[in-house]
């Protein structure tokens, strides 16, 4: 293969070769990335460019000194000069791609602890994977389970609740050990989570005896729960720190926010089988090591010995439109050089020029979006735990709290910040920038103590151990609010953006449909596409 | 990656590195299956080989992973260089630029790898003895600066090519320096089954 122009380091565009793909990819967050590792297992030709240095766009783990410029608007993308409207020889035109504002009402406070760049931030915070989910068998079947090392959020779960944190009964040992529970109480968990299990169990096996009967599982999960005499408390639990609802269940206005006793018994049953998923994992819980911005990338890579064609620091600057089709047909690189393809697969950064977008992209009614904080501490939520979630069921925190405020603590076994250090990811759905951030600065201060107070007030009531631990100081902190935009099919597809979910459940389901969307006779990452590798004698292949 | 004391196998990741064409899928082709292809296919539908070589009564595991062709425009992942023990950086003796580019491979290791990651330096093709742009003195010269042991090396004769593997194997077994302290956990393909930690390890 000729290459006398190929090869790195470039000072200047390469120019790419050959210039026509099935597809070309802009952005390499965690749906591109899969999208492109899905077209090339496919066995398109697959073309996939990202203008920054680093893989991952808005799914990225970044050092923290980048961090203000990803998230102040405009300093993102560097944005070429419009590229001028000379129409190009052929019968197509270029228009020219904007960038959407993602990120608003950023906030920082503190100084960053030296040294900073140690410090890597994930703009999809909270996040983890359950050990059962779609996310993990994504990476099995890619064989991205070679690239990517976990660790397991081993301090389990705490539930916020008449201002205090308990910690989350999850599993028959958790309740066994649990301190703060009374011993009629135990039996009671017990027997629901029996009751839930066996119900599993007579489902997989088709059988009807042990299964909850049908009225029941069209029932409010919350009704369900109360049926079952589990208290006020016991019920938070399952319904916000088990089954994962966001929004008041007591109170919910709409029953989309709802949750179905359906619906929760499968987000519980995922939650039990991710316990028993891996023999040493802790937990229903998985963490990347190096942080999430570590996914897209074993996805690029399985992309690219599929075949696909990478090239990192190359943004695109236009779409090229055939006027008489109107038709995109390819996309302008920032080198000028353009890309012909069938099909263009965006990040969710760009606008998409109307002409061809479907109608129901209408943004009009408030779009959602997600509050988010990230702080540094140097000491961890729950003493002797380096990794912890927290929840704050919805009301919890003050009245205007619509919805639940999610918590993730890491420490440096995870490779994130340096030892002695704790980072903690907050979010929290919201439709009101305002409200959100300020649910999201009152869980900061139930949790922390603001860096030179007296801490006269500064310790936290943890009942696990019947210690009051100390609040851990506040070092720095950053709070800010995020779009949310779904995916949209087409011939040019735009991906959908980081949720408001502490797992990739959604963005992979909307992944998925897209890939459905554009090559609906295609299977998606089929099975046994994972690269085999020539190794006889071992555990490590298939 | 980390290896236990006795009865020893020590899984190493190694890398590959180099310009396109340099001949890093060949080298471990020749090394994995004794094969060469004279007209090697840029490099598609490899992740990684894995091979054992033993040295003295201790084993060496190579996890050798190529770069699936996203060396090409520079796009290599920091995954890639991720608790990498060792690292090989391939160019042609009878391509000069291949060696200026080799170079700058290497400052992109000491800036992406650890700093225990054994480096060797591989002059590829020796066999186009006719053609060399590359003289061994000068890369000899440039490997001793750089902290890097050198050979070259061609995939299509075999010369050098299992030793420059049995050299690294020996070097990772000579400086034992812990490494990587932080593995975490491979999750494992069959569900239900015990997931291997990186850091304890088959013996």
């Amino acid at each position: 293969m000729a290459d006398a122009s190929a090869g790195g380091f470039p000072d200047d565009y390469p120019t790419i070769d050959p210039t026509s793909f099935d597809v070309v990819v802009c952005g390499t967050g965690l749906p591109e990335s899969i999208l492109a590792a899905a077209c090339a297992a496919a066995g398109k030709t697959v073309l996939h460019v990202d203008p920054n240095p680093f893989y991952g766009s808005l799914y990225s783990s970044v050092p923290l000194p980048s961090l203000p410029s990803f998230l102040s608007p405009g300093s993102s993308a560097p944005c070429p000069p419009p590229s001028t409207e000379t129409s190009s020889p052929a019968s197509h035109s270029a228009v020219h791609l904007d960038h959407r504002c993602l990120y608003s009402e950023v906030e920082t406070s503190g100084t960053i602890p030296e040294p900073s760049n140690r410090f890597t931030v994930d703009l999809v915070g909270p996040r983890v994977l359950y050990c059962a989910d779609e996310a993990v068998d994504l990476l099995l079947r890619s064989g991205g389970n070679n690239h990517v090392e976990f660790k397991s959020v081993e301090g389990g779960s705490l539930l916020y609740w008449d201002g205090a944190l308990y910690p989350v009964p999850d599993s028959k040992g958790a309740i066994f050990m649990d301190s703060t529970l009374k011993p009629g109480m135990k039996t009671l968990l017990f027997s629901f989570f029996k009751l839930v299990e066996s119900h599993i169990a007579a489902e997989g096996e088709g059988e009807a005896s042990g299964k909850i009967s049908e009225e029941d599982l069209d029932l409010p999960f919350v009704e369900f729960l109360k049926k079952q005499r589990l208290p006020p408390k016991i019920s938070a639990v399952m319904l916000y720190a088990i089954a994962m609802a966001d929004y008041d269940q007591d109170a919910a206005d709409s029953c989309e926010k709802l949750l179905t006793t359906r619906d929760g018994i499968k987000s519980i049953a995922l939650y039990l089988s991710s316990i028993k998923r891996f023999a040493n994992a802790e937990g229903a819980f998985i963490y990347p090591m190096y942080g999430h911005g570590e996914l897209p990338q074993a996805f690029c890579r399985f992309a690219a010995v599929k075949g696909a064609l990478y090239v990192l620091r190359m943004p695109v600057t236009a779409l090229l439109l055939d006027q008489e089709k109107k038709r995109y047909i390819g996309t302008r690189l920032a080198s000028g050089q353009d890309i012909l393809c069938q099909q263009l697969i965006l990040d969710p950064s760009f606008k998409i020029p109307s002409l061809e977008i479907p109608s129901d992209v209408s943004d009009s009614n408030s779009p959602r979006k997600v509050a988010r904080g990230i702080c540094i501490t140097s000491s961890s939520i729950k003493q002797g735990k380096s990794s912890v979630l927290v929840v704050f069921p919805p009301k919890s925190l003050q009245e205007q709290q619509a919805a639940a405020v999610r918590v993730l603590q890491l420490s440096s076994n995870v490779a994130v910040c340096p030892p002695g250090m704790f980072m903690a990811y907050l979010s929290t759905p919201c439709t009101d920038a305002f409200l959100g951030k300020q649910c999201i600065n009152k869980a900061i201060e139930v949790l922390f103590s603001a860096q030179g107070s007296d801490d006269s007030e500064g310790h936290l009531e943890t009942t696990s151990e019947n210690i009051e631990n100390a609040k851990p100081t506040l070092i720095w902190n950053c709070v800010y609010v995020q779009e949310i935009t779904q995916g949209t099919s087409g011939t040019v597809l735009s991906c959908p953006m980081p949720d408001e979910n502490l797992d990739y459940r959604n963005i992979l389901e909307s992944t998925k449909k897209l890939f459905a969307d554009t090559y609906p006779d295609e299977e998606f990452l089929p099975r046994n596409s994972a690269p085999k590798y020539a190794d006889d004698d071992s555990d490590s292949a298939e | 990656m980390a290896a236990n004391s006795g009865n020893k196998i020590r899984n190493a990741k190694l890398v590959l590195l180099g310009d396109v064409g340099a001949g890093k899928s060949s080298l471990v082709l020749r090394f994995v299956k004794g094969q060469f292809v004279e007209f090697q296919e840029s490099t598609i539908g490899a992740a990684f080989f894995s091979q054992t070589l033993a040295v003295n009564d201790e084993t060496v595991k190579f996890e050798i992973w190529d770069t699936a062709g996203q060396e090409r425009y520079h796009s290599l992942a920091p995954m890639y260089y991720r608790g990498a023990a060792a690292a090989i950086v391939v160019y042609d003796i009878s391509n000069q630029a291949s060696f200026t580019r080799a170079k700058k491979w290497v400052q992109e290791l000491q800036a992406q790898g650890n700093q225990n990651t054994v480096v060797a330096l591989a002059g590829n093709k020796a066999d186009l003895v006719e053609t060399r742009q590359v003289q061994i003195e000068e890369a000899k010269t440039y490997a001793q600066e750089n902290g890097l042991f050198f050979m070259e090396t061609s995939a299509k004769t075999a010369t050098n090519v299992n030793d420059i593997f049995y050299e690294i194997a020996k070097r990772l077994l000579q400086g034992q320096a812990a490494q990587n302290p932080q593995a975490g956990m491979i999750l494992s393909q069959r569900p239900n089954e015990r997931v291997v930690s990186a850091s304890s390890c088959c013996s």
